[in-house]
């Protein structure tokens, strides 16, 4: 098995005439955490959205654990075992926490009773247990993202994809929100991990790409990335 | 006002609001889910009439025995005609507004196709329960002194109400106990949401549809025995009812619709026993647009901010 899990090969999105994603290569290794940073409108969204196939890229290819899954429906790459986040959290607003885990598994062969107890487990390790009859729209926007966390561990994916998943959120948190990433990390989830908290970032990520205008300026390991003078030109404006 | 009269529109208005909940709760469903807007699911309920009516006349068949038979040949009847319309629509640039003309379009062809074989006539549907009517209650001197009147109520809406409650009840249970129902819910909120977490939208709209596409027979069905005529024409004003019932209750919103469906009924009922004729006709459509203007988002609606 190769230690790639996930690999794009000259990704392509385009909107019109914007070419919003240009030839962008990554390559994830199993059970790490590979850090995607770069300014407003570098991309990192659109490539997130075309690895899961929300968007249908123009060009390149996706591979998950050995299998192209360019051009997959987003169920088909969910159900491959990819999970996923977003910057504003998408939680089930008029539906209590433990439903919007348990919807995750329509084609499970569990029965009910092990399923309530298994999104509780999950909601307990978000510290959200206690409220799991309340309502998603209830929650702070905070919750909302560690309620998305745990929907995504409800269906066990080995690949989590992470879009600004400490944006506004407190540092109590936050602090929950990267114990548990480092603890699926080191039960062998990978992570792709996009951050405008390059704090963050730096401390979690063993590698960083990063993109500009849609395209990679620069890869690497942390301290790499941190003295790339393109890095810094680009994305602290300096 | 004669007090008879008005217990009677209000016994019509539950029996009727009921139906009319049922028509808004299938719409509702449509829309929520598969953001289409089932321009012809006044003709699929006159479908589900027919249906009865083939099924009475011919094998002289109770169309309570019509009504399971009626919902699943109209249940996998609407998968394949999801599989075969809907799908498409996708790749337009405006999905919802060409679901519209497309529904519009099978509105138009089910019409041609019921006139065809039955005949632009109206058809009595000569199904009768015994007894006809039962009395309720008498109240003395209803019509002046030492003279009674009865509040009679026919069987059939009865029976129908019953029914109807029924499947309000086996509804709600689906879409608030059930994964598939929850599903269906998670998907009126975020459609993408539900993607991503591993649910194919096409089998769940498909089941959507067909679940839609029942609910309209099974009104139909219901609709016969109340009003026990069946015109293949009818379908718009039907459909225009569900219409007003959705936006009164809030787009995609299953209580709204249950509510509004109720509050409609009621409203109409009354007006057609106080009100001259024209203007009771008018008197739900002033509703209609008063909620509009002051609360567009319908009463269980929540306003979106763009």
């Amino acid at each position: 098995m190769t230690n790639v899990i996930l690999s794009t090969k000259g990704l392509i999105k385009r909107f019109g005439g914007l070419v919003a994603v240009n030839s962008v290569n990554l390559d994830l290794e199993r059970g790490s955490i590979l850090g995607l940073i770069g300014i407003n409108g570098a991309g990192k969204t659109t490539v997130m959205n075309c690895v899961n196939g929300l968007y249908r890229s123009d060009g390149g290819t996706v591979h998950f654990d050995g299998q192209d899954i360019t051009h997959w429906t987003p169920h088909a790459i969910a159900h491959a075992g990819i999970g996923r986040t977003f910057q504003v959290p998408r939680v089930f607003q008029r539906m209590t926490l433990i439903d919007n885990l348990l919807v995750t598994s329509l084609d499970s062969k569990e029965t009910d009773a092990d399923l309530i107890e298994r999104a509780e487990h999950f909601l307990k390790r978000v510290s959200l247990v206690e409220l799991r009859h309340n309502h998603g729209e209830e929650l702070s926007g905070g919750q909302q993202k560690l309620l998305e966390l745990a929907r995504v561990m409800m269906f066990d994916p080995a690949l989590i994809l992470l879009d600004e998943p400490f944006a506004g959120v407190n540092p109590a948190l936050c602090r929950l929100f990267i114990e548990r990433i480092q603890e699926l990390r080191d039960s062998g989830k990978s992570f792709l991990l996009v951050s405008h908290d390059l704090t963050s970032i730096y401390r979690l990520s063993s590698r960083i790409v990063v993109l500009n205008q849609g395209e990679v300026i620069a890869k690497g390991g942390v301290n790499d990335i941190k003295n790339d003078p393109a890095v810094i030109e680009a994305y602290l404006g300096q | 006002m004669n007090e008879v009269l008005l217990l009677n529109a209000a016994i019509g208005g539950i029996v009727f609001g009921a139906v009319y909940a049922l028509i808004g709760c299938s719409l509702n469903v449509l829309a929520g889910v598969l953001r289409v807007i089932n321009f012809a699911h006044g003709e699929f309920i006159i479908a589900g009439s027919f249906f009865a009516y083939v099924l009475f006349t011919a094998f002289a068949l109770n169309p309570l025995y019509a009504l399971p038979l009626c919902a699943v040949v109209f249940y996998f009847a609407g998968r394949v005609l999801y599989y075969l319309l809907v799908p498409r629509l996708a790749k337009s640039d405006e999905p919802e507004t060409s679901s519209f003309l497309l529904m519009f379009g099978v509105s138009l062809m089910m019409v041609s196709v019921m006139t065809w074989i039955f005949e632009a006539d109206i058809r009595p549907f000569n199904f009768s329960f015994e007894p006809i009517n039962v009395t309720f209650f008498t109240i003395q001197d209803a019509y002046g002194e030492g003279r009674h009147g009865r509040i009679l109520v026919p069987t059939a809406r009865l029976v129908a109400l019953g029914i109807n409650a029924i499947i309000i009840m086996g509804l709600t249970w689906f879409f608030y106990r059930t994964l598939p129902g929850k599903a269906l819910r998670a998907a009126t909120m975020d459609r993408e949401a539900v993607q991503i977490v591993g649910i194919n939208i096409h089998k769940l709209s498909s089941i959507a549809f067909g679940l839609a596409t029942a609910l309209a027979g099974v009104t139909g069905v219901l609709l016969a025995v109340v009003v026990p005529s069946i015109d293949p024409n009818g379908g718009p004003d039907i459909v225009l009812i569900g219409f007003i019932v959705i936006v009164l209750g809030g787009l995609g919103h299953p209580v709204g619709a249950l509510v509004a469906g109720i509050l409609f009924g009621f409203v109409e009922q009354f007006s057609n026993v106080m009100l001259q004729q024209a203007a009771a006709q008018m008197v739900g459509f002033i509703i209609l647009v008063a909620v509009i203007l002051v609360r567009p988002s319908g009463l269980f609606g929540k306003a979106v901010t763009k």
